[in-house]
């Protein structure tokens, strides 16, 4: 250390013959400007790329004039620097105010005073004193997989005071960068999202409304990581989330979006953190909550159940005869039938609660009704006549990050009509039907950029298929709701055109219906594809028909699936397929998988296929 | 002391029941009970992007109905019942005697812990007192509120 310190002041005098910046050095022992401009804090302060993603190479992220006080500083640390130190240093600077983090890094640096430093920032120190500063969360709200936008998750901050285990934590403040967007009907949307064309910014909310948001009215479990931020990391993270009031940066989805700026937060409150060393293509939320716990940031984790899933728990709890009567009571809230009065007040209770919950459920999206608020506060009252009781608490599921990698490679071989085959496949990203299910909802994919390379017996490599995208949704239906399972799925496949394999482009997709009983999925879906090969007379050809199927969820994260689809195109041909899969974990990251389908088009024309594969996850 | 400066702010505690909406005309106060979508962020925003309409908020004032955010470092006089979608869970846990909009409530009038669970079971038996009615609002929510606490002999400290 002191050797160091001592080889530090020799070059300083060294350098300052050649810099000019040297002759700014505050005191005799402080590093020189040159030296502090690649410190990981300073350039953690100012966002710096250093290789973490794609765009803005060394350079700062942030595209904002109003964040640099130099005229270089977007793109020179050094002179951006610079600037700060004239721009702080005059005790009654306002830019002291506007730059809490900055001065703090300096007075670190240059041993600058921080004794009445910000005396004269009355709407700086308004604020921090505001801010709870306890303790910092990381939440990740889940995806909820019958709505294809929440797909990859998302993360926030969450910052508590010091009394969160009593005061419960709705008060607390949720830290959330996102996009303004302005033309959310528009069709430019998704492509907007991508593009990074949105202004992205940092905004702070009360928690409670991010628990309606996700929880409550998009069904999104919440899974909260408490961080063990000291109270000094605690400082550097909040002084610097106010020098990013009004601050934009581009929102992209795949990289520079919540999940990657929470990180780079994370670099300002404890650098060398190593949590941006690494480039990436895509920050996806789980892979973030991985990097924390990897990185040691998380203490534990904490479940927060969705509405969702606290009326299936409430509804599960219930017999076949009370679920009956639940559904009675909410559309007659003062139904007083004999089999109601019958039963014990707590069974009365929790049938009436399932009520009250099923009619929120159903009207929570809505606009306000009359009748069902009517209906509503008449449940609330007769509820409200019960004593108190301990409610049945949701089981709590596997957490995200436990769950496998969502990149994927497989190798596999089989036999084509008794024709041997190897194949490669890569998987970009997340999760589909079969995967090991810890950690993922059941029932739910999201595939996109599967590809299938295929060496067959006659020394050909073949593209066997390019899946761009492969959605799937089962949301099973009970006594309570009945939602609508979906897919869709689109890209290139080799396939029996005209009753000759070739390769095709298509998209289909469908609605579907679907149920769950002790781990099986039964599901039916429609399906309309359009498809264009060369062979075809008409460029598109549309298609339609139907898929019967079921999905075993087994004890050991065994998935069994089996499943029958017909389909009939505009002109004549058919196509019909059976196909059974069945995925056996053998480690956290690795499965091996057997396939086995039979197809048939025309009439009597058919070919049989079996393969068994191994997975690797990884991320 | 921050403590009390939140609970201020956040029930307007000290407001006289007649006086004009804090945060100027419709700001969150008429919201009434069951709110439904209308009071809620919208679906397709809040996913693909985590964004938001409008500018982006930095104090704590976002989540009310067409408040005055000027100002946006402080609750700016806006209630915690007046947020959106707040009242539903508050009528519902009062209901139950119990939750964590309840909680939040309770700590937002400065109750303090050691009488919080009195607190909850006192607003519970008096649900129909404070809940009048399916077209209730926050405001008057508000006022119901305070006459109940006015009258227990523990809790009227914490009244207006």
């Amino acid at each position: 250390m002191a050797l160091r310190h001592s080889l530090l002041i020799s070059l300083l005098a060294w350098l300052a013959v050649v810099f000019p910046s040297f002759s700014q050095a505050q005191s005799p022992s402080a590093p020189p400007l040159v030296f502090l401009a690649k410190h990981e804090r300073w350039q953690a302060l100012l966002h710096w790329n250093q290789g973490s993603t794609l765009r803005n190479r060394n350079k700062s992220y942030v595209a904002d004039d109003d964040f640099f006080l130099s005229p270089h500083g977007k793109t020179n640390a050094l002179k951006e620097l610079e600037a700060t130190v004239a721009a702080l240093e005059p005790a009654e600077s306002p830019m002291r105010c506007r730059f809490p983090a900055r001065y703090r890094f300096l007075a670190e640096q240059l041993g600058w005073p921080m004794a009445e430093a910000f005396d004269h920032c009355e709407e700086y120190r308004a604020w921090r004193e505001q801010v709870p500063d306890n303790q910092a969360v990381l939440v990740f709200p889940a995806a909820y997989l019958n709505s294809p936008s929440s797909m990859f998750g998302h993360t926030l901050l969450r910052l508590d005071a010091a009394d969160v285990e009593q005061q419960g934590s709705w008060l607390s403040w949720a830290v959330n960068f996102g996009a303004v967007v302005d033309d959310e009907a528009s069709m430019l949307y998704i492509y907007r999202g991508l593009a990074g064309s949105y202004p992205g910014y940092f905004s702070t909310v009360p928690y409670h409304t991010k628990i309606q948001e996700y929880a409550h009215l998009e069904n999104r479990d919440m899974w909260e990581y408490p961080l063990n931020l000291d109270h000094e990391e605690m400082q550097w993270l909040i002084d610097h989330l106010w020098e990013l009031q009004d601050i934009r940066f581009d929102y992209y989805f795949l990289d520079e979006n919540c999940s990657f700026r929470l990180l780079e937060l994370m670099e300002v409150a404890r650098p060398n953190s190593g949590l941006l060393t690494q480039f990436r293509f895509t920050e996806i939320p789980v892979d973030t909550v991985r990097t924390l716990i990897e990185a040691d940031f998380v203490t534990t984790e904490h479940y927060r159940p969705s509405k969702a899933v606290e009326l299936k728990t409430l509804s599960d709890s219930l017999t076949v005869e009370q679920r009956r009567l639940a559904k009675r009571l909410a559309k007659t809230p003062k139904y007083e039938g004999e089999d109601f009065t019958q039963l014990t007040p707590s069974e009365q209770r929790r049938t009436l609660k399932a009520a009250y919950e099923l009619l929120r459920y159903s009207q929570r999206k809505k606009e306000r009704d009359a009748e069902a608020a009517r209906k509503s506060i008449q449940l609330l009252r007769r509820l409200s006549a019960y004593e108190k009781e301990v409610n049945i608490k949701p089981w709590r599921p596997e957490p995200p990050e436990s769950g496998h990698g969502t990149k994927m490679f497989a190798v596999s071989g089989g036999a084509h009509e008794g024709r041997g085959y190897g194949q490669l496949e890569y998987r970009w990203t997340y999760h589909d039907w079969f995967d090991p299910p810890r950690g993922f909802l059941q029932g739910a994919q999201i595939e996109a950029f599967r590809t299938k390379l295929r060496y067959n017996r006659e020394n050909q490599l073949k593209l066997e298929e390019l899946g761009i995208v492969d959605i799937r949704s089962l949301a099973t239906r009970d006594a309570f709701l009945k939602p609508i399972s979906w897919y869709v799925r689109g890209g290139l496949e080799r396939t029996a055109v005209e009753g000759d394999y070739a390769t095709a482009t298509y998209l289909e997709a469908g609605p579907g219906l679907s149920w769950e009983w002790r781990g099986l999925r039964p599901y039916t879906f429609a399906t309309a594809r359009v498809e264009h090969h060369s062979r075809h007379q008409q460029f598109i050809e549309p298609g339609a028909g139907v898929t019967l199927g079921a999905l075993w969820y087994a004890p050991k994260d065994w998935v069994l699936g089996a499943s029958v689809e017909s389909l009939y195109f505009a002109r004549e041909s058919l196509r019909h397929q059976a196909a059974f899969t069945l995925n056996v974990p053998i480690a956290t990251q690795q499965a091996l998988r057997f396939e086995a389908k039979h197809q048939t088009w025309r009439k009597g024309h058919g070919d049989t296929e079996v393969g068994m594969s191994w997975r690797y996850y990884f991320h | 002391m921050k403590k009390i400066l939140l609970a201020g702010a956040l029930l307007g505690a000290s407001m006289s029941v007649s006086a004009a909406a804090p945060g100027g005309p419709g700001c969150g106060w008429g919201n009434m009970l069951f709110e439904g979508k209308s009071g809620l962020p919208s679906h397709l925003l809040a996913t693909l992007v985590n964004g938001t309409s409008g500018n982006a908020t930095f104090g704590m004032t976002s989540g009310t109905n067409g408040c005055d955010t000027s100002g946006t470092l402080t609750y700016n006089g806006s209630s915690l019942l007046s947020m959106n979608g707040v009242l539903e869970e508050v009528a519902h846990d009062v209901a139950v005697g119990e939750g964590e909009a309840l909680t939040a409530l309770s700590v937002s009038l400065g109750v303090e812990a050691e009488d919080r669970a009195h607190f909850n079971s006192v607003l519970h038996q008096n649900f129909e007192a404070i809940f009048t009615s399916e077209e209730i609002t926050a405001q008057e929510v508000q006022q119901n509120i305070n006459a109940v606490l006015s009258q227990d002999d523990v809790l009227a400290k914490y009244s207006a």
